[in-house]
């Protein structure tokens, strides 16, 4: 798509998304600056489980890329490859939330609540609103995906780019939140 | 036969699979200093690759651009605005 053919909803979704930056980026600032200024964060944080983090690393980037794709195939006019990309970032993100609930059910276990100190309420407040954003995208990946085998995206295929936008700000969320938490 | 847009954007997943690993070995090997400036930097390398190519803002119009930036500037100034406030109150809990 070239800047000159903009779809109805693109600037909408941009200006969601703009609006997204805010509430993580405040939420990531504080968190750096409560790190920076804190003395038993770096403890705290050595509980976390770093092996299903870097999954799920690998699990949305792989998605990003997949609906990318299935943006592509909207262009080939090619519904079934849409539907197989789409089908596949539906399956990568819920992958994604199962190892994050593992991971949750983990840090129960061991004691580590949102209410066991600000690391444990930053960790929880900032990873539990991203897994809702994930959430959010895989409905709406759900609903194109079943338009796709119905065939009715057809006739608004552009809405795949604006899920595929959404998608990749997630993306891009989960980028810093890996370093931050887990590797910092 | 793998069409040019589908090798790009596989192209796009090595190196962002390579850049996870990069910082994974980063935070295990080098100093602490050194491997938090390489793993921030390889982040930042890696929403780059993600917004330019997989969102394609390499081929937007400058609107969509200034949506992207204008928030993140806001942010950026947020964090330095609070820069005294770790530097001259560092022990918190």
């Amino acid at each position: 798509m070239t800047g000159a053919e903009v779809p109805p909803g693109k600037y909408g979704t941009w200006w969601f998304l703009s609006s997204e930056i805010p509430v993580f980026g405040g939420l990531i600032i504080s968190y750096i600056v409560f790190r920076l200024g804190g003395t038993s964060w770096h403890e705290a944080s050595s509980h976390l489980n770093f092996n299903i983090a870097l999954i799920n690393t690998f699990l949305l980037l792989t998605s990003s890329m997949t609906i990318v794709m299935a943006h592509g195939a909207t262009e080939e006019k090619d519904f079934r490859k849409v539907g197989s990309f789409l089908g596949a970032t539906i399956i990568l993100g819920l992958g994604f939330l199962a190892m994050k609930a593992v991971e949750y059910t983990i840090e129960f276990k061991a004691g580590f609540l949102p209410s066991s100190g600000i690391f444990w309420s930053f960790y929880y407040g900032m990873t539990g609103l991203h897994a809702l954003h994930v959430l959010a995208g895989i409905i709406v990946n759900t609903v194109l995906w079943i338009q796709a085998r119905t065939g009715t995206l057809r006739h608004h295929s552009h809405r795949v780019e604006l899920a595929g936008l959404y998608w990749h700000l997630v993306d891009i969320i989960w980028i810093f939140l890996f370093p931050l938490l887990y590797l910092a | 036969m793998i069409n040019p847009h589908t090798r790009h954007y596989l192209a796009i997943w090595y190196w962002l699979m390579g850049l996870v690993i990069l910082s994974v070995l980063a935070s295990f090997i080098l100093p602490k200093t050194q491997a938090l400036i390489l793993i921030f930097a390889a982040a930042v390398v890696k929403a780059l690759l993600v917004a330019r190519n997989y969102m394609h803002l390499k081929n937007e119009k400058p609107i969509i651009y200034a949506m992207a930036l204008v928030p993140l500037a806001l942010i950026l100034i947020f964090l330095f605005a609070l820069f005294p406030d770790f530097v001259y109150h560092s022990t918190r809990p």
